[in-house]
């Protein structure tokens, strides 16, 4: 097994967990909402139409899009209360679709004949209509447990600890062991809970007491397991600590004892690498680190906003365009000051600093393919745009800089092709496309032999890394100390080279925050 | 014949008309006294089932008034006059999801009587109908026959000892001789227990074995109603003539093929 996913497995009681308890809270308050709502609906067919309607428009967003609409929808919380939101609207249309057609389609018959013994309408729902629908009932609690389980993986983004972890890191770090270790655990995740309900529903159909009691126990058993590392205090094995000569990035020891500090972290090597390297530092003074990985890039703002994370890293030019919307060019250093003093004055946070090093947007080519064409900088490809294909992330092409920069070079006739992130490096190495919206700090620039190419008239924004405080965390002033070392401390190279060792020679993001610790301790 | 019997059950001019405009029922009068059995007939639609259903209302008449056992139904909670009025529906009606034995107890268990009465009851009742208790007790009603069912809602709607039975085809189902049994047994049972019952039939034989009194519906309206003899003695119309000959038409037929 590779190192990277035996390291993880340290996280599976907790991912496991988180994932159990969302899903199951989820489809629990689910059923109390649809079960009554479709017994109500069925009787009334013009209501129960538009309820249907309601709920079936709901399961046409895609679950990811519903969850990240649930973060601004509940103010910018993140976490747990907009996952349970979006997958709880996403429980309810198999259960009360099922509900309504099995209560509309007991036979009118067996209907009159239990009006006409005399049962009250209450008694004609529990003892008839309700036992007669069930089997229907129980098969729209079994679709919901597959698509809830399933859609869980989703809550990554939005900052709920799942299986998706495994997913979306995987994802980020091309560790295809990882997703598909996440992808099966939710899968069998999902085939255990909704056979447990089909043998619950056997147990009801036969009155078989002892079934029902061993599906109970089981059921309760997991509940149980998945509740208990909530409450355990789980010590992660003792971390190989790096020699501590040197004191300049070092926080002073002890200074932050036992005090808790939660980092944010985007979706990408990077930020998973920084993010390490900020525990590594916290740590050695003595704090106890929370993690919340894999955010949205919005949602780690809205995160910090609110207190809810007390730190991480973003870029200026990121904060500048979607933060602030500003989108005409800037220098750098002016770039810098007007940000911090916008986030200080309007949101309260706290810039700590520059790291040192740009992580921009570039359009990068094969140096080959580029000495071949005679391209050197953005201007010489207007010549060549109408045959040849720019390969992006969905969001750059939808960005100011990418707008920009096409008209200002003139490069109208080029075609686009979004893609993840993950894949444009190998997209055009491998020719599938020609340019690429390259970050600067990726290793695999150097790797494959990419050029970056200029940008002579100064279009692309730049994009120093910047260490944000929350303003609660801003008011620690032990806390902004012991970071504050790290301010100016990374060069270009040093994260290029962080960023390859984990996307290439296949680091885990520890190993490689490790590695930079020591050049920045140097 | 005592004519001092008080009458258990009265409709005056009760008339329906369905949501659709159809009028199902027009103006019928009858006067049904304590123990006695009226048998209903006529043509396919003429608003047999609709006329007992308005009595254990599971319809509201459009006109006039039901009375039973001196008050109008209107002044019972509807599912307590039902407890009182057993009902064999058209079909059999019987709940697919309960076995023999819960469907003939439904009604003892909504009157709650307690778990022993019930068994017996339940056991009465089947070898009344019979049907053996061991074999049948636990089935569900997708694992008998047509008769067999039919036995069971029979069963089902005199469980709970009503004053009034209404019986909507009862008997069609059943084997000739199954029927004559039912039939035989039926007759001793009102006799011993004393209930009323209106009869819906197309059997005309039934009616005139059975009935202390008959009525002849068409297109909603009574034709004619009287004791069997009086029917016999004086059809109002060729058409209940012809419903009356029917048995000896039958007769006739069966007497000729012996030669
Ligand atoms: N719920 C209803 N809504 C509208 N019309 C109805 C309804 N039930 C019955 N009818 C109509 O009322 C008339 C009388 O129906 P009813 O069922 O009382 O006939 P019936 O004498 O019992 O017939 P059968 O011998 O075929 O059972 C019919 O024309 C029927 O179509
Ligand atoms: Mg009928």
């Amino acid at each position: 097994m590779n190192e990277n996913l035996a390291e993880r497995l340290n996280e599976l009681p907790d991912l496991l967990s988180g994932h159990v308890l969302l899903s199951l809270s989820a489809i629990l308050v689910g059923l109390a909402i649809s079960l009554p709502l479709g017994v109500f609906a069925a009787p009334r067919k013009r209501f129960a139409a538009a309820v249907l309607n309601i709920a079936g428009v709901i399961q046409t967003i895609p679950g990811l899009a519903l969850l990240a609409l649930m973060v601004p929808l509940l103010g910018g919380t993140i976490g747990y209360a907009p996952a349970f939101m979006a997958l709880m609207l996403y429980s309810i249309l198999p259960i009360l679709r099922n509900t309504v057609v099995g209560l509309q389609g007991v036979e009118p018959g067996v209907v009159e004949a239990a009006r006409g013994l005399g049962l009250t309408q209450k008694q004609r729902l529990w003892q008839i209509e309700l036992p007669l629908a069930l089997p229907f009932i129980v098969a729209g609690v079994r679709t919901s447990i597959v698509w809830v389980v399933g859609a869980a993986t989703l809550a990554t983004p939005v900052g709920a600890p799942s299986l998706g972890n495994y997913i979306f890191a995987g994802l980020q770090t091309r560790n295809w062991l990882s997703v598909v270790f996440g992808c099966l655990f939710a899968a069998g995740l999902a085939v255990v809970l909704d056979q447990l309900i089909r043998l619950l529903e056997v147990a009801a159909r036969d009155r078989r007491k002892m079934l029902a009691v061993q599906v109970g126990a089981l059921l309760s058993a997991l509940v149980v397991a998945s509740v208990l590392p909530r409450f355990v205090e789980f010590t992660p094995p003792a971390q190989p600590q790096i020699s501590q000569q040197f004191a300049s990035v070092r926080a002073e020891e002890g200074a932050l004892d036992d005090e808790i500090v939660r980092l944010g972290a985007k979706a990408f090597t990077e930020q998973y690498i920084l993010a390490e390297l900020m525990e590594q530092v916290l740590v050695d003074a003595g704090a106890e680190v929370e993690r919340l990985d894999n955010l949205g890039s919005i949602i780690a703002f809205d995160a910090l906003r609110n207190n809810e994370i007390d730190a991480y890293i973003d870029y200026t030019g990121t904060i500048w365009a979607t933060v602030m919307a500003r989108d005409e060019p800037i220098n750098r250093h002016a770039m810098f000051v007007e940000m911090a003093a916008y986030l200080r004055e309007e949101h309260g946070i706290l810039t700590l600093g520059r790291m040192g090093f740009e992580n921009a947007y570039g359009f990068a080519m094969r140096a080959d393919q580029a000495e071949a064409l005679g391209i050197r900088s953005l201007a010489d490809l207007a010549v060549h745009a109408g045959a040849l294909e720019v390969g992006g992330d969905a969001e750059v092409f939808t960005r100011s800089e990418w707008i920009n920069t096409r008209d200002a070079y003139g490069l109208g006739a080029i075609s686009t092709r979004a893609m993840d992130a993950t894949f444009m490096y190998d997209a055009v190495r491998d020719g599938q496309v020609d340019v690429i919206s390259a970050y600067t700090t990726d290793g695999r620039i150097a790797a494959y032999d990419l050029v970056v190419l200029a940008d002579p008239r100064g279009i692309l924004p730049p994009y120093d890394a910047v260490i944000l405080l929350s303003p609660e965390a801003a008011e620690r002033p032990g806390l902004a100390d012991a970071l504050a070392g790290l301010v100016g401390s990374i060069s270009d190279d040093d994260m290029r080279e962080a960023n390859r060792l984990a996307d290439l020679e296949r680091q885990t993001p520890q190993q490689a925050a490790s590695w930079l610790y020591e050049q920045v301790t140097e | 014949m005592s004519k001092s019997a008080k009458p258990v059950l009265e409709l005056r001019g009760v008339s329906k008309q369905y949501a659709g405009g159809i009028k199902a029922v027009r103006d019928v009068s009858l006067s049904l006294d304590e123990g006695k059995l009226l048998a209903l007939t006529g043509t396919s639609g003429c608003g047999k089932t609709t006329l007992l259903k308005l009595i254990n209302r599971l319809e509201e008449p459009s006109g006039g008034s039901i009375v039973y056992e001196g008050a109008d139904v209107r002044q019972f909670d509807a599912f307590r006059l039902r407890r009182q009025i057993g009902w064999v529906m058209q079909g059999d009606g019987l709940f697919p999801h309960f076995t023999v034995r819960q469907n003939i107890a439904v009604v003892p268990r909504l009157l709650e009587w307690d778990i022993a009465t019930t068994e017996l009851r339940v056991r009465e009742m089947m070898q009344l109908v019979q049907l053996d208790v061991e074999a049948f007790g636990e089935r569900y009603p997708h694992e008998l026959s047509g008769g067999q069912r039919q036995r069971v809602g029979f069963a089902r709607a005199l469980a709970g000892k009503p004053d009034l039975v209404l019986m909507d085809e009862a008997f069609s189902a059943l084997d000739p001789l199954t029927r004559d049994d039912l039939q035989r047994d039926f007759k001793r049972l009102q006799s011993e227990l004393g209930f009323s019952a209106v009869l819906v039939t197309h059997d005309m034989a039934e009616a005139l074995i059975l009935a202390d009194e008959i009525a002849v519906m068409r297109d909603g309206q009574f034709v004619q109603s009287g004791t069997p003899s009086q029917l016999l003695a004086e059809p109002a119309d060729d058409y209940v003539a012809g419903l009356l000959d029917t048995p000896r038409r039958q007769m006739r037929a069966i007497a000729e093929l012996g030669g």
